[in-house]
């Protein structure tokens, strides 16, 4: 049983990493909290869910989920971000949360406040692994997520864009003098972060077969969570912290119960910012936060 | 906080007055709106009979809220059609608490005050009825909850505090023995949601107990497994129980929450029976996992017979089918039906006379209601009669119903009633 | 006063509270999203005093503050070695984890809430927030304040001109602690019931919000914000099912074209004779 845990904790904790990426690209390149990530994630798996009742296939559903949450996202950056970039960070965070109002309210009136549920699971199959097993959208889940994080890989550290990206989140001022486009990366680091919380709506949709419009809240706030143990100014901490933290809440929730859950999950958020705020993978460096 | 610049271009600040001023219209626009709304209501010159309604029409539970405003309209326009009760019509107040207690609370406040209605029909959720209800005390106003049903919300708050559901507690002392003999079960497990409150009271309280008297063995008595409002995944507490393996397993949860339950105990392959209390009704939950089947109590399901539950469910279907915001397939719930029989009963006190309708009789208008309430014998509910027992809860009818490949059906008919009896 | 406004008056003065707790530890440069934790042990504890030790309200609440402000320096301590939006997710962290540990704390009845208050006045409730509105407008006049925003503008300056910005740091993590754990205290006799839900991240966001509307940098920020917010939904009902989207964008537009909120320092200068240090 401990076997079929781990596999449930790897897939939980693959669908944080993704919201986790999203949260953390746009945190490490500009040092915004934005919180309507939370909701482009709600809105992506209700586009995903849509189509699919709709009787598209799920090779249309994916994109157009990350097409309308990355859509979504730039919204968010052009008038909740941009015009608020120069004011202390509390600003943006309320805008965005402000944001976040808007879009469940919208899902709400659109969608119901029911769930929203796929007529049949998408693959119902399991592979056996012994003792354990794991479900073919599992493994999906897995995969994709996988193979998302790879692709951004690829962006970050080997294309224009990527440099690009990179040259702002050491300093923007001086990327800019260079001659990158800040302006234009801020908007396409916010796309790309929308689109990856699309990607997370989506999977989430099909694994669990329902949706509801209040799903982003309390996933959004792990979610965090998540990014702070892999150190927010480092990308690449959530792929450890999201497998560690997705274990650590199933295991807690077999030996503990739920209320300790989130006392393990935010004490562990807690106890990263204050003894290691670079994360666990973070360099010797510390973080200069931006002053509030 | 650094502290902004505070010259700012002289174009910022133009914009900030259009930011005012577009607020400020924004206001003003929803209080003329209102004003003109009450100018309708005192032009009108025969006797009104003013019902207030609270119900979720936004937030967690805004399909219900949604549900039962267009029920309310349906009465409204049914009673008003046969020219009202005694010549005066009926004008329902419907107010959106958002399922917040504090703003059910204010609620409560401006419909006594403001818009002197007779009796109040809501708040829906416990929580919000905790905080509703002693303000209704207060206020000397009746308020009649339709859904919640945490053991002693209207208790705690007599004697003007009623429900028109029944206490979990006496319902599952007939679900439990059915469920027991329907599918032989010796054992089961717990799981319930641990942020909220009427769940926690079902898996924690009512269930263990009952579930014991029946000879039943609960496997894990001693530490329930739980989860949150709101997680999406509840794969390591399915994998819990499937190693726990029961013969059934108790979920304390609202329908909402089950479905994610349900739908991942399919996904795991652990098909059995599950029992648990009203909040599970809803048609959302049939489609979860057709074939694992679900045992819960309800007072009012669609498919439920008698004249007054048939014709009810036929005239409201379609028209919430036609409501903006609700699903293509929806069927009335249990708490319309509860919402309706509130607001009728109080039609029905005005109909009984003593209610003198005219603004300084208010006071006793509303006693009269109180009286009238707790009082009540034999009130002709949509599914038989209705009455209240010294705890403010109803005693009606109830079924113990099965659900499965899509529907509901009846398997026990029974009383709340003490010993059964009184329906 | 209808008993309807009197509700909403005494929601307004609670707000106030929660607004001005969070107020004071801004002053300091230091952003809390987890007041709604202080508000939470301010409540329970005030209501476990009077319902189960038989204590005046008063008193309880005068422990209730005490109580959530020494919690309030325990939490200040650590949030030393934090800034800005580390610290304010390390407080959203302290904040949930409050929340589930009463969730879980049976002798406060866990998720089933607490009950067993009695009414209290608005009249009550508005002589503790007109009082501790009128402290810290003092408080704002004093050099202690001057010393607050001297570790707000530049704590390394401040630093080394000899102010101890440790002691103020955690002193006004303590002082805006106690003024919530108030506020909580008045909460749950203002509501009669009490439950962990009704102190999750969304108290605490409403919390900053009275003051980032209403203004930041003076003490009758926080109260119009509170106002404004505590009445605009119920002025926003007759959009029905739009309310909160309307809310979200009027709440964009307001950050967008107001940023240091609706009330700032320069409308108060022309009013007052005494001079203002405007940094």
């Amino acid at each position: 049983m401990l076997l079929q845990q781990l596999i449930n904790g790897l897939t939980l904790g693959a669908v944080y990493t993704l919201i986790a990426l999203s949260f953390s690209l746009v945190m490490g390149i500009l040092g915004v909290l934005n919180l309507a990530i939370a909701e482009l994630f709600m809105l992506g798996g209700y586009c995903g869910l849509t189509l699919i009742i709709m009787g598209h296939s799920v090779w249309l559903a994916v994109p157009a989920a990350m097409a309308v949450s990355g859509v979504l996202a730039v919204v968010v950056e052009r008038v909740a971000y941009r015009p608020l970039r120069d004011a202390p960070m509390i600003m943006p965070l309320l805008s965005t949360l402000a944001f976040s109002i808007i879009f469940q309210n919208v899902a709400v009136n659109v969608w119901g406040s029911d769930p929203l549920q796929l007529p049949d699971a998408l693959a119902d199959a399991r592979l056996s692994l012994g003792t354990a097993s794991i479900g073919i959208m599992q493994l999906a889940v897995i995969v994709v997520t996988v193979l998302l994080v790879v692709a951004l890989g690829v962006i970050v550290q080997s294309t224009k864009l990527g440099r690009g990206l990179r040259a702002v989140a050491e300093n923007r001022e001086v990327a800019r003098i260079l001659g990158a486009p800040a302006s234009r990366l801020t908007t396409a680091a916010f796309a790309l972060s929308g689109s990856l919380a699309g990607a997370a709506g989506v999977l989430i949709g099909f694994h669990y077969a329902a949706i509801t419009p209040y799903v982003g809240v309390d996933t959004g706030l792990k979610a965090i969570a998540v990014m702070v143990v892999g150190g927010s100014t480092r990308i690449w901490g959530v792929l450890i912290a999201g497998p560690l933290i997705g274990v650590a809440e199933v295991l807690s929730v077999v030996y503990g119960g739920s209320a300790i859950r989130d006392m393990v999950v935010y004490g562990l958020m807690i106890l990263v910012l204050l003894l290691r705020p670079q994360g666990v993978l973070g360099g010797s460096s510390m973080p200069e936060g931006e002053r509030v | 906080m650094r502290i902004p610049n505070e010259g700012g271009l002289e174009m910022k600040r133009r914009l900030s007055y259009w930011a005012a001023a577009i607020s400020a219209t924004a206001l003003m626009a929803g209080t003329t709106s209102s004003w003109a709304a009450s100018d309708v209501q005192s032009a009108a010159a025969p006797p009104e009979i003013e019902i207030g309604a609270i119900v979720p029409s936004s937030g967690p539970f805004a399909e219900w809220g949604k549900a039962n405003t267009i029920t309310l309209k349906m009465l409204e326009d049914k009673v008003n059609a046969v020219g009202g009760v005694n010549g005066a019509k009926l004008h329902i107040v419907i107010y959106d608490d958002g399922a917040r207690p504090a703003q059910a609370a204010n609620l409560v406040r401006k419909l006594a005050d403001d818009d002197k209605v007779l009796a109040i029909a809501g708040p829906l959720t416990s929580s919000a009825a905790e905080v509703a209800f002693p303000v209704a005390n207060q206020a000397k106003l009746v308020a009649t909850s339709q859904a919640s049903s945490k053991p002693g919300v209207a208790a705690n708050n007599r004697p003007w505090a009623f429900r028109n559901t029944v206490d979990e507690g006496v319902l599952a002392k007939s679900t439990v023995p059915y469920f027991k003999k329907a599918f032989g079960i010796r054992s089961v497990a717990i799981v319930y949601d641990a942020k909220d409150a009427v769940s926690t009271a079902i898996a924690n309280r009512v269930m263990p107990a009952i579930v014991k008297d029946n000879g039943i063995n609960i496997v894990n008595g001693a530490s329930p497994i739980s989860f949150n409002t709101g997680d999406i995944d509840v794969s390591a507490q399915v994998t819990a129980l499937k190693g726990l393996n029961p013969d059934g397993v108790v979920i304390g949860a609202d329908y909402s929450q089950a479905v994610t339950v349900i739908r991942e105990m399919k996904r795991q392959g652990f098909v059995k029976p599950v029992i648990g209390g009203t909040p599970l009704i809803s048609s959302a939950i049939l489609k979860a996992a057709p074939d694992l089947p679900i045992v819960a109590p309800a007072t009012y399901y669609p498919g439920v017979e008698g004249e007054g539950a048939a014709n009810f469910t036929k005239d409201l279907t379609p028209l919430l089918r036609k409501g903006s915001g609700l699903p293509a397939g929806i069927e009335p719930s249990m708490y319309d039906a509860n919402i309706y029989e509130i607001v009728s009963m109080y039609v029905d006190a005005v109909r009984k006379g003593g209610v003198a309708l005219q603004a300084p009789k208010l006071a006793s208008d509303r006693e009269r209601i109180m009286s009238y309430m707790t009082g009540l014998k034999g009130f002709r509910g949509l599914s038989g009669p209705i009455s209240f027992n010294k705890d403010g809860d109803a005693i009606k009818a109830f079924f113990v119903v099965l659900g499965k490949d899509g529907k509901w059906t009846e398997q026990v008919r029974g009383c709340s009633g003490p010993d059964g009896k009184g329906c | 006063m209808s008993t309807y406004a009197a509700g909403l008056s005494a929601d307004i003065g609670i707000a106030l509270l929660g607004g001005l707790s969070v107020y004071v530890i801004l002053a300091t440069g230091q952003l809390s999203l987890g007041n709604a934790a202080f508000m939470a042990v301010g409540a329970y504890l005030a209501s476990a005093l009077t319902v189960y030790a038989g204590l005046p309200l008063t008193a309880a609440l005068m422990l209730a503050g005490l109580a959530s402000g020494f919690l309030g320096v325990l939490v200040g301590f650590p949030a030393l070695r934090l800034r800005g939006i580390y610290l304010a997710m390390a407080t959203l962290g302290f904040g949930e984890m409050t929340r589930s540990f009463f969730l879980d704390f049976a002798p406060a009845g866990g998720a089933g809430g607490f009950r067993g208050m009695g009414p209290v006045s608005t009249a009550y409730i508005w002589a503790w927030s007109a009082s501790l509105l009128v402290g810290v407008v003092l408080l704002e006049r004093s050099r202690l304040w001057l010393e607050f925003r001297a570790v707000n503008d530049d704590e390394r300056a401040a630093d080394l001109i000899g102010l101890n910005t440790t002691a103020i740091k955690v002193g006004a993590f303590g002082l805006g602690a106690a003024i919530a754990g108030v506020a909580g205290g008045l909460f749950a006799y203002h509501q009669l019931y009490i439950e962990p839900g009704m102190f999750g991240f969304d108290r605490s966001i409403e919390m900053v919000l009275y003051v980032v509307l209403g203004g930041s940098t003076v003490a009758v920020g926080p109260l119009l914000g509170a106002t404004l917010l505590v009445l605009l939904p119920e002025f926003l009902r007759f959009l029905a099912d739009w309310r909160l989207a309307a809310f979200g964008a009027l709440l964009i537009l307001v950050l967008l074209f107001r940023r240091q909120g609706i009330i700032d320092r320069g409308m108060f200068r022309g009013l007052s004779r005494r001079k203002w240090a405007t940094p």
